[in-house]
């Protein structure tokens, strides 16, 4: 049964891949989307004063440029599965309801692994530019921007799946994943802001922000593993 | 249930209802069908008839009482049914990103079909597409995505394969093709199929359903059936609308 779950896993995960490198409707539309971001905050900060500082306020930009990004992606994600009754024919064939949750949720998270890949050399470019940066906790970037990821990924797939019958959607999701988001939020932006001031209180820091956000991630993602299967069939 | 029932059965419903909110969309169905027999499901929009199905296929719970599939509980024995089950239905449950073959191989993998690509060639030269099976299905006609459908639906070999209007929107050639391979497999398969076509599914069917609000009005084998009384009896469900 374990591998007959792989096997499905796989399968769908490779699907999402291919449909995605076939179309491009989600990495583009979430590419540009954070771009954008990055634009109107750069032209938004513009004014600010000399003793202005950006990595005061980087972590929040960061983290809020890819929480609204990943909505855009993840209503994508689950309305290619309800076209033509794709769902349906999924929910037909005898795959465990969990296996169709971690699929959807890994797939929604290599596309926005990817966004934040493409984003974040953007952001150092025109932020901090100049800005002392300690490269050893800045190398401590990639595992919060995945571990986060991770319970975006994970509690939007699930949100996703619960909006994606209703009819505004898009409001359904943001009014549930945006509160929903909150305590990750402040644990990611903690440990990003840590990773980014630097110095040995920076990474203290970064640590403490992280055990927050894998706390996050255990508890979201097993309460999603847990409803998946109600939410599916209700 | 008995060894015989298991081997007998094909469906087995026992005071099936399925409600949405204070609206029930089933209420209290009851029926028994045999191995091999086609099963025509008539009724007006809103009567139950595909909610039967959902639940049939184990797309939607049962409120309450209870419903088995080749002796398969449809609750608890969910996954394990849905390899012995197949629907095809008005809407073409298909990848439209995904070439046909991609489509077909997905769900050869989903089903754990041995030797997929064998089974997927075959069942492409079955349905007449496999001169498009590198094309993308979101450039399929109609009929064509319906034909693809049916190869979705008989890639793991089921033995009860459920039919919801199947002939809507088909063109005549491709109603042929639908018409050629029911009845390749007519004799060694089950059929449950959702018809708003009196003719077709009275002239296809061993036993006849007809549901109004939820409710059995007309349960009968086809050698029961009286055809000008049926007709009667289904004319005056139409309008009933949904309880």
């Amino acid at each position: 049964m374990a591998s007959a779950s792989g096997r499905q896993l796989r399968a769908m995960l490779r699907k999402d891949i291919v449909m995605e490198l076939r179309t491009k409707e989600m990495i583009m539309s979430m590419g540009l989307y954070s771009l954008l971001t990055m634009v109107v905050y750069f032209v938004a900060l513009s004014q600010a004063g000399s003793n202005f500082d950006p990595r005061d306020i980087a972590a929040g930009l960061l983290w809020l440029a890819f929480i609204f990004t990943s909505m855009l992606g993840l209503n994508r994600s689950l309305v290619h599965e309800k076209d033509q009754g794709c769902l349906e024919a999924l929910l037909l064939s005898p795959v465990d309801r969990p296996v169709i949750f971690f699929a959807k949720a890994g797939g929604n998270l290599i596309f926005l692994l990817a966004v934040e890949a493409l984003t974040l050399p953007v952001f150092g470019f025109l932020f901090l530019q100049g800005t002392h940066l300690d490269w050893g906790s800045i190398a401590l970037l990639p595992l919060i921007l995945i571990v986060g990821s991770i319970g975006m990924a994970g509690v939007g797939t699930l949100l996703a799946t619960m909006s994606v019958n209703t009819s505004g959607k898009d409001f359904v999701l943001a009014m549930l994943f945006i509160p929903l988001m909150y305590p990750l939020l402040l644990g990611a932006v903690t440990a990003t802001g840590g990773a980014i001031v630097g110095g040995a209180q920076g990474v203290s820091v970064f640590w403490t922000g992280m055990g927050w956000v894998v706390g996050y991630d255990v508890i979201m993602l097993l309460a999603s593993y847990g409803l998946y299967e109600f939410i599916v069939g209700a | 249930m008995t060894e015989e029932h298991q081997h007998t059965l094909a469906l087995e419903v026992r005071d099936l209802t399925r409600a949405f909110g204070v609206r029930k969309a089933l209420d209290g169905v009851s029926l028994e069908l045999p191995v091999g027999a086609f099963l025509s499901i008539f009724g007006p929009n809103g009567a139950g008839k595909t909610t039967l199905v959902k639940v049939l296929t184990t797309l939607l719970n049962p409120s309450s009482g209870s419903a088995r599939v080749l002796g398969r509980d449809v609750v608890s024995d969910a996954v394990d049914l849905r390899t012995h089950i197949g629907l095809i239905s008005h809407n073409p449950l298909l990848y439209p990103d995904l070439t046909a073959e991609e489509n077909l191989l997905f769900f050869a993998e989903m089903y754990g079909v041995e030797q997929p690509h064998v089974r997927v060639s075959e069942l492409l030269e079955a349905v007449e597409l496999d001169h498009r099976k590198l094309d993308l299905t979101r450039t399929f006609s109609r009929g064509m995505l319906q034909r693809l459908s049916i190869a979705r639906a008989l890639l793991h070999r089921p033995e009860v394969i459920f039919l919801d209007e199947p002939y809507s929107g088909l063109d005549p050639h491709a109603m042929d093709i639908l018409d050629g391979l029911i009845a390749q497999i007519r004799d060694s398969h089950t059929f449950v199929m959702i018809s708003h076509d009196l003719d077709k599914g009275l002239e296809l069917c061993s036993h006849a359903l007809i549901l109004a609000k939820g409710r059995v009005v007309l349960y009968e084998p086809r050698e029961a059936i009286d055809d000008a009384a049926f007709r009667q009896t289904y004319r005056s469900t139409v309008g009933m609308g949904v309880s």
